[in-house]
């Protein structure tokens, strides 16, 4: 044994306990730093800008909170969307995000550092998800003695994929600062349960009100805990702790999460939140009973439960059937059901299955965004089960119930994350402290042990030769190295591949290797900001809503909101039928320019012509009648677009307006659709109710100006061909059989 | 934290100076029914007109003679109101001697009467009576040429159109003069022609100059006007620029002055009469034809400046190159708009670079003097000119500098800029990267100036002394001094509720 080595006098002792613990915060730091680092790819790549499509909304909503400050925003009737309804944005939003991010800003600017607001949001994900890998570490050290477990959670917490997902600068959305809300409220609730402290209870309550401030997905916590002490109380281990601790997170957390107006009543209206009520009324029995048992003999004890039981599960039941029936308490909403019934959204709600996020989980996704986690997590999940303390039962039922859930939907992949690194690194952690520590068990014990029982196998007698050979010891630590650096380089390849792109901005390489940035996008919103008056509205396909917002800074028709679907179904009318029909929806509603996607020159798969057909799905559920999806495709059931298209695909306002003067860019009768792979018609569609206003460098964006009425009252079809020179058509004439005019 | 440091540095710093040439322009009102005296007599007047750019640019050459009995020194200049607001640079020089400086101008409120306004002159010494003098006169017109006709196809030819008098407005009795136009093509459909008034064809050409005159108008009433019209092809962008806002950042403690230009452009020219046609806008660029719209702006940078940006509201534009150059070139920033700026559109965007600040300060031999010359405005470098209608320049000086001084440098030539009695000029404090008195800042606020400003350097001079160095470090020094303490003292508080 080295017992002479320099290195103990500072590891072991009171001196190497605080060795070990700056050793600690320093590799906790280290991996909040990579956890921070490893998101950036987009700015160092790019530059400092705001991602995807719902983030531009919460950047919006920010800058209004900074500008307006708090009150203003609270009561922000927002009109410039959703024209002409609008919308009550202060009520309808999750502001956490917003003023965690305007505190911040406020904070930077009361110490005059010049920041910019938009460099706050920016960098708020990774911020958090270095808090995160903190509070993954606290949680993790909750449920292991070993503490290497809680420092592997952390690590594992920093750079998996599947946060990063959802976490990269830019990426400026609610999960951002949910998720280090759902560990940290997480971590509390263990402490609390485990100390049966008010204290705790009381600060698991604080932050799960910030967590209802922030993100729709509480009502995962919500859930979850009920459910926890709810199989608690099954497997017969209430204690004053599980009360106390639970008692005063349900109040103090439902009274938080009230004070929010998107929420409002709905903990106690909503069926979503009807277990942590029934826990609270369940728990609140069994306190009662456990206090009656000890002045009542066995047998009338026994009877009282009975009855009771019987009497509060029929109450119970019976009004919630009531409430349930009489309308006071809601019935469950469209994306609840799709968690249970995949198939639920594509029949009932085509604008919920449209959101590819909202799609049932691909298994090979599992381990593109957990990698070997996916593999160490029922060993992980199985060790809970060994020491199943009440803290591992919580382990093992958000490892189930959060399993399913991201088998569901693509997008709750995002909650698994945490207990899978949580398992994995229990799992781990058992794996290195057996075979790291260099340890052997003492020989002259040994031999003792091997004395009393001599007839055990002959491989056990010489217990050195076993794992605790050096053979062994570096077999299991190398390929743990390994997997280890293997999951590094995975989750940078992943985080730099997959998840870098903001994608307002489409990067290409030039051929001789340099960068080449695609910027269609910023170029047409921008021409919206600087080139048409202040309240143009823009109509476009929901998509687009919030960018529209954001960086063209316009009145929008319909955006990522969806609240609305009649009003997405009408933008979607309008786009899937002809222009005779579409001009009035346009004129109704006062749009001033249509913006539509087109990926047909470059070959860009995500245009609107590419997602026409979920248009045609969302009308079709308002006006059956009108708007027909079988139209759309031709009569073997393809869904084309060159000569072959059908005439009510051809008259589409969409198809028109894709199309509109494509054919001009090539040599006549050649021009290619490269994104579908086909040939266009020859001969370009004729618009007659509106005029191209404007075309991005690589026409990705085309804007549309609607037309005003014509001054000489004919209709745009007959201007349009007087423009052109042509002969006024004739009122369909039929040509018959010459017949003596006879009057 | 920040309150508590700054109050006590507040007691150690030195009383801030107050500014020292702080000017905010001033106009002479005049009686509504001013007519100015009759006293001097322009012997001759050669007028050179140029519209070779994008805005017109005159340099008026005059002989003065002094007609009254007693020696006069204001001579007056006459605009109409409604053309004084866009007379830029306007700038009055000695002929025979252009080094000995400009003139001092003031400028008056418009005459009720008369809808004019004048530049008064004054001389730096009377003029004796029957004495000649021969001034020099230069200025340009903003936004002086109209596009006519005012909407053209997306491909068509541009035609601009300006019209003046052919009989140079003065105060004053003028015996001969004449106008040279020079137009940047020989494409001139139309221009007015006099019968008459001289002996041979009036306008006389020679290539693309138009010379009217000379003209013997010695029984002309001043004030009379000869309306002369002109329109002709320029297929070019006229780019105004509303608004600059120029910020100039010292920093000692950096070595590093930071320069940052926010624009508001719009492009005057022709608009279009259908919409934007990215099909004929691809052929068009393809072919490198001629336009009206801003395709790209070249801006040269002073030598040795780094980490040039582009930005706009919603970020970085992707479409510029910087040519970063040797030590003795300088760079090159070209920048390409978002979109190509047809006549009627706007484009509002950011540009910033910086330099090393050792090529721009000097220490004075007073130790804690320094000297800082620097670039009134820089300002892309077009063949068709900018034309800036307002600029505000913001000189950001480190915290703590007082006794600050600016002068605009004269050359024996014009600078483009107006007298600096037209210049408005602030002192304000910023506070910005954790100040506790904020930095002395100079603003200078200008109107209707043009890209021939580009050449113009600005001298500041201030006192900066160690205590003023150190103030900050001492400053986040104090901060964090009291947060470590802070904690120290809420860490030693016992709030338990346990009997001890």
């Amino acid at each position: 044994m080295a017992q002479s080595s320099p290195l103990d006098i500072v590891l072991k002792g009171s001196s190497g306990q605080s060795t070990r613990g700056l050793l600690r915060i320093i590799i906790l730091l280290t991996i909040a730093a990579a956890a921070v680092a490893s998101r950036l790819f987009s700015v160092i790549r790019f530059e400092s800008i705001i991602h995807e499509f719902d983030p531009w909304f919460n950047f919006r909503a920010t800058k209004y909170l900074v500008q307006n400050g708090f009150y203003s925003f609270w009561d922000w009737f927002d009109d410039r969307t959703w024209h002409p309804l609008g919308r009550v944005t202060g009520g309808t939003l999750y502001p956490g995000l917003m003023v965690t991010s305007g505190v911040i800003y406020h904070i930077l600017r009361f110490l005059t550092i010049p920041v910019d607001i938009r460099n706050v949001c920016v960098l708020l994900a990774p911020g958090f998800s270095g808090l995160t890998a903190l509070a993954m570490y606290l949680l993790t050290c909750e449920m292991s003695t070993s503490p290497s477990a809680g420092l592997l959670a952390a690590a594992f917490m920093g750079i998996a994929p599947g946060y990063i997902s959802r976490s990269v600068a830019g990426s400026y959305d609610n999960e951002a600062i949910a998720i280090f809300l759902l560990v940290f409220t997480f971590f509390l609730w263990i402490k609390a349960v485990k100390n049966g402290s008010i204290m705790w209870g009381a600060l698991t309550a604080l932050f799960y009100g910030y967590m209802v401030s922030a993100w729709g997905g509480y009502v995962f916590i919500t859930n979850l805990i009920p459910l926890h002490v709810f199989v608690l109380l099954c497997m017969g281990r209430y204690s004053s702790r599980v009360y106390i601790s639970y008692t005063t997170w349900y109040a103090l957390g439902t009274l938080g999460s009230m004070q929010i107006p998107f929420v409002g009543f709905l903990p106690i209206r909503n069926s979503d939140h009807m277990s942590a009520l029934g826990v609270f009324g369940l728990i609140q029995l069994v306190a009662f009973a456990e206090f009656v048992r000890g002045f009542l003999p066995g047998k009338q004890f026994q009877k009282l439960l009975t009855a009771m039981v019987l009497l509060t599960f029929g109450l119970g039941f019976g009004g919630l059937v009531l409430l349930s029936v009489s309308g006071i308490i809601a019935p469950w909403s469209g994306r609840f059901y799709s968690l249970w019934d995949t198939g639920y959204a594509k029949i009932h709600i085509p604008i919920i299955a449209s959101v590819s996020e909202h799609q049932p989980t691909a298994w090979p996704a599992f381990f593109f965004d957990l990698n070997f986690l996916i593999w160490l997590f029922p060993a992980g999940v199985f060790m809970c089960f060994q020491k199943l303390k009440d803290e591992h039962v919580f382990v093992i039922i958000y490892a189930v119930l959060a399993s399913y859930f991201a088998g569901v939907m693509v997008r709750l992949m995002l909650t698994l994350t945490p207990i899978v690194c949580v398992a994995a690194a229990l799992a781990l952690s058992s794996i290195l402290d057996s075979f790291l520590t260099m340890g052997r068990p003492d020989p002259e014990a040994l031999a003792n042990a091997g004395a009393e029982d001599s007839k055990t196998l002959r491989s056990t007698s010489k217990p050195v030769v076993g794992i605790y050979s050096f053979f062994s010891k570096l077999t299991v630590s190398a390929s743990v190295t390994v997997y280890l650096l293997l999951f590094v380089s995975h989750c940078t390849w992943v985080t730099s591949n997959a998840y870098s792109s903001p994608s307002v901005v489409l990067a290409s390489r030039l051929p001789d290797g340099s960068q080449h940035i695609i910027d269609d996008y910023r170029e047409a919103y921008y021409w919206l900001r600087q080139n048409t008056p202040d309240n143009a509205k823009i109509m476009s396909w929901w998509d687009y809503g919030y960018q529209i917002g954001g960086m063209a800074d316009r009145p929008t028709l319909v955006d990522n909101n969806t609240w609305n679907n009649t009003h997405i179904a009408t933008v979607g009318k309008a786009m899937s039928s002809r222009e005779e029909v579409s001009y009035p929806i346009l004129r109704q509603h006062d749009v001033d320019y249509v913006l539509v996607v087109f990926g047909g020159l470059l070959g860009y798969s995500g245009d609107d012509l590419n997602k026409f057909l979920w248009m045609v799905r969302i009308a079709e559920g308002i006006w059956p009648d009108e708007v027909k999806e079988r139209d759309f495709f031709t009569s073997r059931g393809e869904y084309r677009v060159d000569d072959e298209a059908t005439p009510t695909m051809r008259n589409s306002l969409m198809y028109k307006m894709s199309y509109y003067n494509y054919q001009s860019l090539f040599p006549a009768g050649q021009a290619v659709d490269r994104v579908r792979g086909s040939r266009v018609p020859a001969e370009s569609p004729q618009l007659n109710t509106l005029e191209e206003a404007f075309t991005s460098e690589n026409w990705i964006i085309r804007i549309f100006k609607v037309k005003d009425l014509d001054n000489f009252g004919r209709d745009h079809s007959n201007a349009v061909s007087f423009d052109k020179g042509l002969k006024r058509k004739r009122a369909a004439k039929k040509k018959g059989p010459r017949v003596l005019r006879t009057e | 934290m920040r309150f508590f440091t700054a109050t006590v540095l507040g007691l150690l710093a030195p009383s801030l100076a107050a500014a020292t040439n702080a000017t905010t322009p001033f106009r002479v009102a005049l009686p509504s029914d001013f007519k100015p005296a009759q006293v001097f007599q322009n012997t001759n007047v050669v007028r050179n007109t140029n519209l070779e750019k994008s805005y017109a640019r005159e340099t008026v050459n005059l002989v003065v003679e002094n007609i009254d009995k007693k020696p006069q020194s204001d001579y007056y200049v006459p605009f109409p109101a409604d053309v004084f607001e866009r007379v830029g640079g306007f700038e009055v020089r000695d002929k025979k001697a252009p080094q000995q400086g400009r003139f001092e101008v003031t400028v008056t409120e418009p005459v009720a009467s008369s809808e004019t306004q004048y530049f008064i002159v004054h001389f730096p010494e009377p003029l004796a009576p029957k004495s000649q003098l021969t001034l020099g006169i230069s200025y340009s017109l903003l936004s002086s040429l109209s596009p006519l006709p005012a909407t053209i196809n997306q491909n068509e030819k541009q035609y601009l159109s300006y019209r003046f008098s052919a009989y140079v407005p003065s105060a004053y009795q003028t015996l001969t003069q004449k106008t040279k136009l020079k137009l940047p093509t020989t494409d001139v459909p139309e221009y007015t022609t006099t019968q008459g008034l001289k002996s041979g064809a009036d306008p006389e050409r020679k290539g693309a100059t138009y010379t009217y005159g000379p003209y013997d108008t010695a029984k002309v009433a001043p004030g009379t006007e000869l309306p002369v019209f002109v329109r002709y092809e320029y297929t070019h962008p006229v780019i105004t620029v509303n608004l600059l806002e120029r910020d100039l950042e010292v920093s000692h403690w950096g070595g590093n002055l930071a320069t940052e230009e926010r624009y508001w452009l719009r492009n005057n020219a022709s608009q279009l009469t259908n919409q934007f046609s990215r099909v004929e806008w691809t052929f068009a660029s393809y072919q490198k034809a001629p336009t009206c719209a801003v395709r790209e702006l070249t801006y040269p940078l002073l030598p040795g400046s780094v980490d040039a940006y582009f930005i706009d509201d919603i970020g970085n534009v992707s479409t510029s190159r910087y040519r970063p150059g040797t030590a003795k070139t300088g760079a090159n920033l070209e920048f390409k708009p978002r979109y190509p700026i047809f006549g009627g559109w706007n484009y509002s965007f950011k540009l910033g670079w910086n330099n090393n600040l050792s090529s721009f300060l000097r220490k004075t031999a007073n130790a804690d003097s320094y000297v800082l010359k620097v670039p009134f405005i820089q300002g892309p470098k077009m063949a068709e000119g900018v034309q800036y209608e307002h600029v505000v320049l913001r000189v950001v000086l480190p915290e703590g500098a007082h006794n600050v001084r600016y002068e605009i440098l004269e050359g024996t030539t014009s600078n483009g800029l107006p007298g600096q009695n037209q210049i408005n000029a602030t002192f304000s404090s910023l506070k910005t990267y954790m100040d506790t008195l904020g930095r002395t800042t100079l603003t200078l606020e200008v109107d209707s100036v043009t890209d021939e400003a580009r050449d113009s350097q600005l001298i500041v001079t201030y006192d900066h002394t160690l205590m003023d160095a150190l103030r900050k470090p001492l400053t986040i020094f104090g901060g964090l001094l009291a947060v470590f303490f802070g904690i120290w003292s809420v860490g030693n508080l016992d709030v338990s509720i346990k009997k001890r």
